[in-house]
């Protein structure tokens, strides 16, 4: 039995990362805080899950750029999670009697934060990342690792075979019981990919994070440390097979993809297992007498006086007479202005392209993606 | 310190689109209600501590508000306080319950530092900074600021719009029901500015009051006594009291100008009580023009304009003109909809062809199926 102040099973999740490969989308916010999908912050999509799956006891581990998602999270109020015990905690590095450190590796943002983890006195601690895109029942994998008596579970995905290189891949018996892993191999044994999604028995990750801050050799890192050592000791490891969509968004085509795909796929966002975001108080979209919108998605407070077409807009963007958006992903109140032309791009918060501007290419002609950073011009 | 006080609509028998709801939780605009102008235009004005007197089918409107987080009403001191009738003793008839609730409020009023009292009704619309309105108070030394809009009234509202008649002083000399044309008239906003102990003093003795009450009654009753001074308001403003001004004041949305004063008159946001939707998905065989939707939508047909509630589907060749589709109403395949107002979560079947007119919109009742 789980007593009045301890917690079954909580949640660290790693929001710390820059995520370079965003370009300039990541040069003043963290990676989980960028926009997604008109409406959403990437960090919605793991915080959403956590809720939907009962876990209510999250800490949110930041590091690069924090300020706007501390300030997007606050006490957890848009997900529920502004709990009297439990709830969402920001956990930035700190200074403390021992010290001040930066965190130095996923494996040492956890284990600096032990304190925290100790307070709930958890059986189950999950670690999860701050940059995937997917719906997820965790409570289904947290029965999955009961039942197999594991000590770690970590979730996998198939991947296509040609891109399983860019995964940390899995290797497991008939019964899931996990017998290698390797990050991102040159020739890859299997296709299944870990989502960074991990289940394990606390006192047993007490126990390797504690080894791991003593080897001065280490990277303290989940993927490159901790589940190699367990694996070495013949721990009981096991892989969940997820079967839904998942994507990793960590780079700009990865994320102009999983945004196109929320167009062709809304199953992102059904009512049983809705996304929670900060839900921003703008009036409905408007779509002028010479608008034209098609195969798109838009979100309120958006003005359409020109053609917007497989595009997604964010709240409070405002296209005008002439202009044409196509193959764009917009973020917030974004202003185009007439007879401009964007096409195959990622226009960040704030972006203003000006009278005549022309932004990208078309996609047809192959091209990569521009990428306009927040508050940047366009004239 | 200034405090609110807001007093919900006590016509149940009017209610404007032929639900049961109290006027003040009306929806407008494609996702708000009613009393959220009055709440924002609060809050936009730096007052964090209201009392709201509900008066009848509340529920809705209890629901929207709940603690009041959505408008930072949400305060340990302060915020939002409704005051639903009060059962004393169930012999009692209704009105006494609403009379209770009435003194429970003005006890509310009288015991809190306020100096003034914004006294509003919950159903007008506009975009207002009540700061104003009390410096203009400050300034001409009267007892009591009404707040009104000088513009002309159309026929469908003459019976509930009140005209303001001013000296050349801009002193209030009478009060009188608004006649319809191309007269502008000093058309009452529902909405006063005075003193709390000038406010005790005048609801006293009465019992049950709302806003028309206090303003052909009470307010009429005192305008020799008091020096009443109007304010003009010169921004966007409109009542909805009815089926036909529900029906042309969503309409009014359509136009840009109109819809940048309500929502953005220098700044200044309206808020509401958010909803996890998704983006309003447009697919590839969507036509549309000049229309408003709102979040959740789903439109795959031709719509003309037209506003859209939350969650709304249009299917593929179905065809909307003028009209206003509800929260969760769905159209589906080549139906035909022209000047309809189709209430929550109605559905219109395939190949159905419903035609109102200007003059004559159709109501079709929530969750109807056609």
């Amino acid at each position: 039995m789980i007593g009045k102040n301890r917690k079954e099973c909580i949640a660290m999740l790693l929001a710390g990362g820059r995520g370079a490969r965003l370009l300039a989308l990541t040069d003043h916010i963290a990676k989980p805080a960028v926009t997604f999908g008109g409406k959403y912050r990437i960090i919605d999509f793991t915080l959403s899950n956590c809720v939907h799956s009962g876990i209510d006891t999250v800490g949110v581990l930041t590091q690069y750029q924090p300020h706007f998602l501390h300030g997007y999270i606050g006490k957890g109020q848009s997900w529920d999670l502004d709990r009297m015990f439990g709830g969402v905690a920001i956990l930035p590095p700190f200074s403390s009697a021992g010290g001040s450190d930066w965190y130095s590796g996923t494996a040492n943002s956890v284990y600096q934060n032990r304190q925290f983890i100790y307070s709930y006195d958890p059986k189950y601690v999950m670690v999860l990342s701050g940059d995937h895109v997917y719906k997820m029942d965790y409570a289904q994998m947290l029965k999955f690792h009961k039942d197999n008596q594991a000590d770690c579970t970590i979730a996998v995905i198939k991947v296509p075979p040609r891109d399983a290189s860019r995964y940390g891949i899995l290797n497991t018996d008939t019964q899931q019981r996990i017998i290698s892993f390797e990050e991102k191999p040159r020739e890859p044994k299997s296709n299944k990919a870990s989502m960074g999604v991990y289940i394990f028995n606390w006192p047993v990750l007490r126990e390797y994070l504690e080894n791991d801050a003593r080897d001065t050799s280490s990277d303290n890192d989940f993927g490159k440390n901790i589940i190699p050592n367990m694996l070495a000791d013949g721990r009981p490891m096991y892989a969940y097979r997820f079967k839904g969509y998942w994507k990793d968004v960590g780079t700009v085509e990865s994320l102009w993809e999983a945004n196109m795909d929320m167009l062709e796929d809304m199953t992102l966002g059904l009512l049983d297992w809705p996304i929670l975001s900060q839900v921003v108080g703008k009036p409905p979209q408007y779509i002028a007498k010479k608008g034209k919108v098609k195969n798109s998605l838009l979100n309120a407070g958006c003005e359409i006086y020109g053609s917007v077409e497989h595009s997604i807009l964010s709240e409070g963007v405002i296209v005008e007479q002439g202009a044409v958006v196509r193959d764009a992903i917009v973020m917030a109140n974004t202003v185009i202005k007439r007879y401009a032309s964007v096409n195959y791009a990622i226009l960040d918060e704030d972006s203003y392209i000006g009278k005549n501007a022309v932004v990208g290419a078309p996609r047809e002609e192959g091209g990569p993606i521009t990428v306009v950073g927040r508050r940047e011009e366009s004239l | 310190m200034t405090i609110g006080l807001c007093l919900a609509d006590p016509h149940p028998d009017e209610v404007s689109d032929g639900s049961n709801r109290t006027i003040s939780a009306t929806h407008f605009a494609g996702r708000y209600r009613l009393v959220d102008f009055t709440l924002s235009n609060m809050v936009n004005s730096g007052i964090y501590s209201i009392a709201i007197i509900l008066n009848s089918q509340y529920q809705n409107l209890i629901t929207h508000i709940g603690t009041g987080k959505e408008w930072d009403l949400s305060r340990k001191s302060g915020g939002v306080t409704l005051f639903p009738p009060y059962l004393t003793d169930d012999r009692m008839p209704y009105s006494r319950e609403r009379d209770e609730a009435l003194r429970r409020a003005l006890d509310t009023v009288s015991g809190s530092k306020a100096e003034y009292v914004i006294l509003t009704d919950c159903a007008t619309l506009y975009n207002i900074d009540f700061r104003d309105v009390l410096a203009t108070h400050r300034q001409n030394g009267g007892d009591i600021t009404a707040v009104y809009s000088k513009k002309q009234v159309m026929d469908i509202e003459r019976q509930s719009v009140i005209h303001y008649i001013l000296d050349e002083r801009g002193r209030l000399t009478g009060i009188q029901r608004a006649a319809y044309g191309t007269e502008d008239m000093n058309v009452s906003l529902g909405a006063f500015v005075l003193p709390k102990t000038t406010l005790l003093q005048l609801l006293a003795r009465e019992r049950f009051c709302d806003i028309i009450k206090f303003t052909r009654e009470i307010l009429a009753g005192a305008l020799k006594s008091l020096k009443v001074i109007g304010y003009n308001f010169q921004g966007y403003s409109a009542r909805i009291f009815s089926l036909d001004t529900f029906f042309y004041y969503n309409m009014d949305m359509l136009d840009s100008k109109k819809r940048n004063s309500l929502f953005f008159n220098q700044g200044r946001n309206i808020y509401t009580s958010g909803k996890d939707s998704l983006p309003t998905k447009y697919g590839a065989n969507a036509r549309i023009t000049n229309s408003i939707v709102a979040d959740g939508c789903q439109i795959d047909g031709a719509v003309e304009n037209c506003v859209m509630f939350r969650n709304v589907r249009v299917k593929e060749g179905a065809v909307v003109k003028n009209s206003i589709l509800q929260m969760g109403a769905t159209v589906e395949k080549n139906a035909e909809l022209d000047w309809i107002i189709a209430d929550t979560s109605v559905i219109v079947t395939e190949n159905r062809k419903l035609m109102g007119s200007q003059t004559y919109p159709v109501y079709i009742s929530r969750e109807k199926i056609v």
